[in-house]
This record gives structure tokens, C-alpha cells and sequence, in this order.
């Protein structure tokens, strides 16, 4: 019975550090936007719809991920959203007519490659996950 | 049996909401989006039948709503499309699909974008996502701003719009919205419904409308606050028989009434601080008609306004409730009618006081459960402007207050 205990306890504790561990969610774009950083604020406007270019002029497209820590982490540090609230804000402009879907992505290999190859695109991955022909953007 | 038919429907909107997904094809090297929705809902009153349904025996689930569109972008800046929408609540709707909206949306710079075509108004918070149902926490938004019955009085207009967003450094932004058009409402809104009590059948709904929004995103993080105004110069035509209301032979004849004055003033506000978020919103309607083909004139003036406040506890989980309060007053110069009583009469107000919870149960797939406690019913026995309660479905008459139960679930892809 202490043992079964025992491993309950450590399955939560592990599943408690899990949700903990800073994914370090990075904004990336492809090498065609002119900027090589971006104001938190100029950020929100792109991933809300609210603006689609950045305060240099560039054009930015912005592509998602489905679901998952980084897609959490990002929402939450940047946008100030969870996920449920951010796309039920799409939600509201693509049924009202104000605009079009973003792409959703199932992996963070998947943004890269999306971003690596469409002008203008602009996403976030993991600090982690390989990012060749790509450029990172700091965010002020 | 209405139960069965509701548990059909809630199954089938469970099964569609699994298979549909957003879809993409290309036209050319254009991509075309397609994303859809759909609510169902059921009601149930304790007294009075409510938003023309039978809600006070076992309760109604006819209301339900859907709607499709296609979206594609042209250009960076260059964006077309145009959505599809049906409903079918109480006697309203009645399965007639419309164009929502269809529109060119043509961006120049942040600060100027025009979009032509049929557009969806901004007024207030709301209106014209009054039908995203999937982004709102509350199964029935404050009907003192937002009336389902209502909901194409004001929605939509023919015509074109100037837009965009002017950054102020550390004032934060304000956006604008300005347009003209011509308002097309529904033939089977709840005013024309209305209007059967006294023999009139309006088959067009048309006028001149033009205004304007703007809203200013203030250097405090989380809090926007906005003004609109909305005039309209509306006249309706159709068929009249003038034995039932006026006096005359049980015959139909040509009939119009044409607006000389209608406008809406909104004022609103919105703060959100983490997964907490406070509206308020106040609106003042004011309507001069010209009704019976001439003969007479019917004033309305309304009050309403609202606070909410919601809370997302988690991804599958937020809680709601608002308080919406409507009182109107009228004055009609026709033989037999009469002003309005005192505001404290039942007939004139409706103060609804409103608990929800929603639940996220699956990633596009939700069900809002929803207790309404309204003291007043703004009817009567002769109703001059619609609020909910109709003669129609209640020709028992009206009690003073109403309690309602509503459950609404829905998806989107």
C-alpha cells in the first residue's frame, strides 16, 4: 500500500514540475521582415488581429501553434491570454468578417518550416527546438 | 417528444462538431478558408413565454443558429469573403438563410482600411459579434443592449466603412470606425412579429443608416472604452388589414410606416486583468415613426445598460453574471392609445439579473448553462416596441416576473 502511495506521490510531483518548466517560448519570422525586434505591445496587435504590420512597415502573417506548453507560455507572457479567451477573440473577427484565421500548426518543426518558407510570416517556438533559415526576433 | 428532438439536435451538433474541421482549398494560388458554427439551445420559464418560444410548460428548444463562410486573402492587404447565416428561434428566423455578410476589406496603412459591401455594424461592444456565440461567455448577452429577438435591427448594413487605429505613444490608441449604408432588417425579426397584433405584414425593411465608433485603448493595461452612434432613416411596406387594430373592413391594403427620427447612442467600457474581465455598456434608443400609412405617430425612447463580469477559472471552466436593466416609455397619437405608465410598472422595464457557467468541454465544442431572474416584462397588454415577451405566445397575458433556465451548446471550426 506505501508503495502504491509512494509512486502516486511521485507521479504528481512529476506532473507538478511538468506544468512548471518554462518552455522559453521564442518569436521567430521569416528572414523577409526588415525588423530584428519587436515591442511586446506591437506583438499583441499582430497575434490579436489587431494590426498586421509591425511599427518598421514590415508585413507580418502570424502562424500558431495548436496547443501545448509553448503555445500557453507564449499566450501568457506576450499576449496576456490564455488560450481559450485568444481564440475566441478570433473567433469574433473571422465570423464577424474583421479578418482571416491565422494558421494553426501542429508541432513547433511544423512553424518553423511554415515560417522558413512564406514571407512575411511571423510565429513562436521553443528556445530549444532547431530554427536554421529563420531569424529571431528580441522582444522589447 | 420535444426532448427527443432536443437530444437528437445536441447529438448531432456533438457528432458534426467531432468531423467538421476548418477547411482550406486554393483558387488559383489563393488559399479560400472555410469555418462554420452552430449553437442549440433550450429554454425554460417558470411564467411567461419568452423570445416567442413555448418556454413555460417543459420548456423550447427552437433556437438554434448556424452559419458558414469563406475567407481569402488577395493580397497582403486585400481580403474578400462573405458568410452564410440561418436560425430558427421561436417564431423568428424560421429557417430563411441570408447573407450575414460579404465584403472586400482593403487595408492601407493601420490607420485607413475600407471594407464595401454587406458589413457588419459596430455599435457598442458587441453588436456586431453578437452572433459568436463560441466567444462569448454568456448564453444570452444582456438583452437590455443585445436582443436575440432584435438581433438584425441593427446588424448589418449595405454600404461601406473607413476604418483604423491611431497609435498615441504613451495615451495608448484610438480606433475608429465610420459608415453608410442602407439597413436592410429581417422581415422576420421580432418588430415585424410584433406588428401582426395589429394586422400589419411587413414584406421590406430599408433605409438610409450612417455612423460611427470610436474606441480608445487607454495607457492602463487591460481597459478600452469607446462611444457609438447609429442614426437610420428606416421605412417598411407590406400589407395591412384594417379591421384588426384601426377600424375598417376585413380587408388587406397597401400598408407603410416610415421613420422621421431613429437614433442609438452607446457609451461602453471593458477591463480585463488576467482571466477576469468587467464590461459595462449603456444605450439610449430613441425612435419617431410615422405608422398606419400616415395616420399616426408612435414615439419610443429606451434606457439600457449593463455590467458584467466573467471569469475564466480554467481552459474548460469560466464563470459569469451580469445585470441588465431596460425601461422604455412611448407615446403613440393613435385613438385608444395612451402614454406610458410609470417606470416602477411592470409593463415598462425589465431588470434581469443573470448567472452563468461555461464549460469548454472539448476543443470546439461548448455548453453554457444559464439562471435569469427578470422582474418585469416591458409588454403589458400592448407591447409598442418588442423586448422579449410577446403578445402572440402569451395571450393568457403577463405575469410581473420571470425566471428562466438557459442551456446553450455549440461549436466552431
Amino acid at each position: 500500500m506505501k508503495r502504491y502511495l509512494f509512486a502516486l506521490l511521485v507521479v504528481i510531483g512529476f506532473l507538478i514540475l511538468a506544468g512548471q518548466v518554462q518552455a522559453q517560448a521564442i518569436v521567430i519570422a521569416n528572414p523577409t521582415v526588415k525588423a530584428s525586434d519587436v515591442s511586446k505591445s506591437d506583438l499583441r496587435d499582430v497575434f490579436t488581429g489587431a494590426a498586421s504590420s509591425l511599427k518598421d512597415g514590415s508585413h507580418v502573417t502570424p502562424v500558431l501553434l495548436k496547443s501545448g506548453p509553448v503555445n500557453d507560455e507564449f499566450l501568457a507572457a506576450f499576449i496576456g491570454k490564455n488560450d481559450t479567451s485568444f481564440r475566441a477573440g478570433w473567433r469574433s473577427l473571422v465570423f464577424s468578417g474583421q479578418a482571416s484565421m491565422p494558421k494553426s500548426l501542429d508541432s513547433e518543426a511544423a512553424v518553423v518550416e511554415y515560417v522558413a518558407h512564406n514571407s512575411g510570416a511571423i510565429g513562436y517556438i521553443s528556445k530549444s527546438t532547431p530554427h536554421e533559415g529563420i531569424k529571431v526576433l528580441s522582444v522589447r | 417528444m420535444l426532448n427527443k428532438h432536443i437530444a437528437s439536435a445536441m447529438l448531432a451538433i456533438a457528432t458534426l462538431s467531432i468531423g467538421l474541421h476548418a477547411q482550406e482549398f486554393k483558387v488559383g494560388s489563393e488559399t479560400v478558408q472555410v469555418h462554420g458554427f452552430g449553437t442549440q439551445g433550450f429554454v425554460h420559464t417558470n411564467d411567461n413565454n419568452w423570445l416567442t418560444m413555448e418556454t413555460s410548460n417543459i420548456g423550447s428548444g427552437a433556437f438554434t443558429d448556424a452559419g458558414v463562410n469563406m475567407t481569402m486573402q488577395i493580397r497582403p492587404n486585400l481580403r474578400i469573403g462573405g458568410q452564410v447565416y440561418d436560425r430558427k428561434l421561436g417564431q423568428l428566423g424560421d429557417w430563411h438563410p441570408g447573407l450575414d455578410w460579404a465584403l472586400a476589406d482593403y487595408r492601407i496603412r493601420p490607420w485607413l482600411g475600407f471594407r464595401g459591401g454587406k458589413v457588419k455594424t459596430v455599435l457598442g461592444l458587441y453588436n456586431d459579434t453578437q452572433d459568436v456565440d463560441s466567444a462569448h461567455t454568456f448564453a444570452l448577452l444582456p438583452q437590455s443592449v443585445y436582443p436575440i429577438d432584435m438581433r438584425d435591427a441593427t446588424l448589418s448594413h449595405l454600404g461601406g466603412d473607413v476604418y483604423g487605429t491611431i497609435k498615441a505613444r504613451k495615451y495608448g490608441k484610438f480606433s475608429y470606425t465610420g459608415y453608410v449604408g442602407d439597413q436592410l432588417p429581417s422581415v422576420r425579426g421580432g418588430y415585424p412579429y410584433l406588428l401582426q397584433i395589429h394586422g400589419v405584414y411587413i414584406d421590406k425593411s430599408q433605409g438610409l443608416t450612417y455612423g460611427g465608433d470610436v474606441r480608445w485603448q487607454t495607457p492602463l493595461k487591460g481597459l478600452l472604452t469607446g462611444v457609438s452612434y447609429e442614426e437610420s432613416q428606416v421605412r417598411n411596406t407590406g400589407q395591412l388589414n384594417p379591421s384588426v387594430a384601426v377600424g375598417g373592413p376585413d380587408i388587406m391594403v397597401p400598408y407603410w410606416e416610415q421613420s422621421r427620427s431613429q437614433f442609438t447612442k452607446t457609451i461602453y467600457g471593458t477591463y480585463t486583468y488576467k482571466n477576469l474581465q468587467i464590461d459595462s455598456e449603456y444605450r439610449y434608443f430613441w425612435r419617431h415613426f410615422t405608422i398606419f400609412n400616415g395616420q399616426f405617430q408612435a414615439i419610443v425612447g429606451t434606457h439600457a445598460w449593463y455590467p458584467s463580469a466573467a471569469y475564466r477559472v480554467n481552459n474548460w471552466f469560466e464563470v459569469g453574471g451580469y445585470y441588465s436593466h431596460f425601461d422604455e416609455g412611448w407615446i403613440i397619437t393613435a385613438p385608444g392609445q395612451f402614454e406610458a405608465p410609470s417606470e416602477s410598472d411592470p409593463s415598462r422595464h425589465i431588470y434581469d439579473k443573470v448567472i452563468t457557467a461555461r464549460f469548454d468541454v472539448y476543443t470546439h465544442w461548448y455548453v453554457k448553462v444559464e439562471g435569469h431572474f427578470m422582474d418585469g416584462n416591458a409588454a403589458g397588454t400592448n407591447p409598442q416596441y418588442p423586448d422579449g415577451f410577446y403578445p402572440q405566445v402569451n395571450p393568457q397575458g403577463l405575469s410581473p416576473d420571470t425566471n428562466a433556465l438557459v442551456v446553450r451548446a455549440g461549436f466552431s471550426f
